[in-house]
């Protein structure tokens, strides 16, 4: 014991130095390795929206007794309604799973399609949750929508859904108009968006996606999303 | 218990050594070349802003590496020594935290990490017992490297006794 104080106390202090100082550079070195990937990645993603092309025009109309619920293509036999969150990673894979088979359901006027766009996720999604509103006005919001979750980030509030983004999002999938360019910029839908943040609790909302079935709660029973499971849920009604 | 430790004290600081860098440097390696995972990671605990968690779920992986590979070796043992009986701590205290607030997230102690399924909530709340028992003894590993720094096989010791010739 003895022994082993005295070898501190007599301890080489340019030794010691050294030795913080390389554990200094491998951290540093690692930390900008890291962000450079990370931000290499998150731009590579818009390349995957090369190429897209707008969908037909939808209107949307806004329904207070549904918690001012996004409504498309309303009066069909079959009500779905869907409570998401841009920056959920779950939403995404539900998005990219059976995304398409809904955007199917509206265009060919089988199923309303109600969206609730959450924002609980940080200050991030309610920037992206306003663009969603935005591109609705444009008629666009499943093409906006869709586009979002494909380039969504890994990492929530990483600095991503930044206006700027959001305006290349649309810029890439060809929703350019002053008047969207203006509500994304101005932030024209916030209080839209905090209507539907605020409607959670009336429809024991907690999380997302939540998704509703002619009013009924869907509850999958398979591990990810199973669009052949989903599309036999709405089919039964 | 005094007479244990003086006759292997030598042995038991090189296992302390690298039990403690080993695990050090196996967790950093698994995180470091997934940063988004990492960060994800420490951003699930809540606990700091999110763009300074990022950062640390960046920069983490790398110092784990860097002190593990100190003990390994054998260099500034002491030191390395506190910055790891330092993260222990804080680890242990951030998995209290997420724990007493009823968070179900994955720890990310070794890769992945973020939120988990609610009906998981038992096996979850195991897990941190558990992982707060391993940090404790990593934290134990560390303390004891803390007052018996010099040990078998280590640089830092070979130049020292040179020193004393």
């Amino acid at each position: 014991m003895s022994k082993q104080k005295k070898a501190t106390s007599g301890g080489d202090h340019f030794t010691r130095w050294l030795v913080i100082g390389m554990v200094a550079l491998v951290v540093i070195t690692g930390v900008i390795f890291s962000i450079m990937s990370s931000s290499t990645k998150a731009n590579e993603s818009f390349a995957a929206l090369k190429g897209y092309t707008l969908g037909v025009s939808i209107p949307s109309s806004i329904d207070v007794a549904q918690g001012s619920g996004l409504v498309l293509n309303p009066g069909a036999p079959v009500q779905i309604n869907l409570w998401e969150d841009p920056q959920c990673p779950i939403c995404r894979s539900f998005e990219s799973s059976i995304g398409a088979y809904i955007d199917n359901l509206v265009v060919s006027k089988k199923a309303t399609v109600v969206y609730h766009v959450l924002s609980f996720l940080g200050p991030e999604s309610i920037r992206g949750a306003n663009a969603l509103m935005c591109s609705a006005d444009e008629g666009h919001f499943l093409d906006f929508h869709h586009a979002m979750y494909v380039v969504q980030p890994a990492l929530e509030n990483s600095g991503f859904y930044s206006k700027d983004n959001l305006l290349k999002i649309g810029d890439y999938i060809g929703l350019k108009s002053k008047s969207f360019i203006d509500c994304v910029t101005k932030g024209s839908k916030l209080d839209l968006v905090k209507a539907h943040e605020d409607s959670m609790p009336a429809f024991k909302v907690s999380g997302t996606p939540t998704v509703f079935i002619n009013g009924k709660l869907w509850q999958r029973k398979s591990n990810g999303f199973d669009l052949n499971e989903f599309r036999t849920a709405v089919e039964a009604g | 218990m005094k007479k244990f430790n003086e006759a292997h004290q030598q042995l038991l600081t090189l296992l302390a050594r690298l039990i403690l860098g080993g695990v050090l440097i196996v967790a950093g390696g698994l995180k470091a070349f997934v940063p988004a995972d990492a960060a994800r990671a420490v951003a699930a605990y809540k606990i700091l802003p999110a763009q300074l968690a990022h950062n640390i779920g960046y920069a983490l992986p790398w110092l784990e590496i860097a002190i593990g590979l100190l003990l390994i070796i054998g260099i500034s043992i002491r030191m390395a020594a506190i910055v790891a009986g330092g993260i222990m701590v804080i680890f242990i205290a951030a998995i209290i935290s997420v724990w007493s607030r009823g968070l179900l997230i994955d720890c990310g102690c070794f890769g992945g990490g973020g939120a988990i399924d609610p009906s998981k909530a038992a096996a979850v709340h195991r897990t941190y017992a558990l992982e707060i028992l391993r940090d404790l003894g990593l934290a134990l590993s560390a303390l004891y490297l803390y007052f018996f720094p010099y040990g078998l096989f280590s640089v830092e010791k070979l130049a020292m006794t040179n020193e004393e010739k």
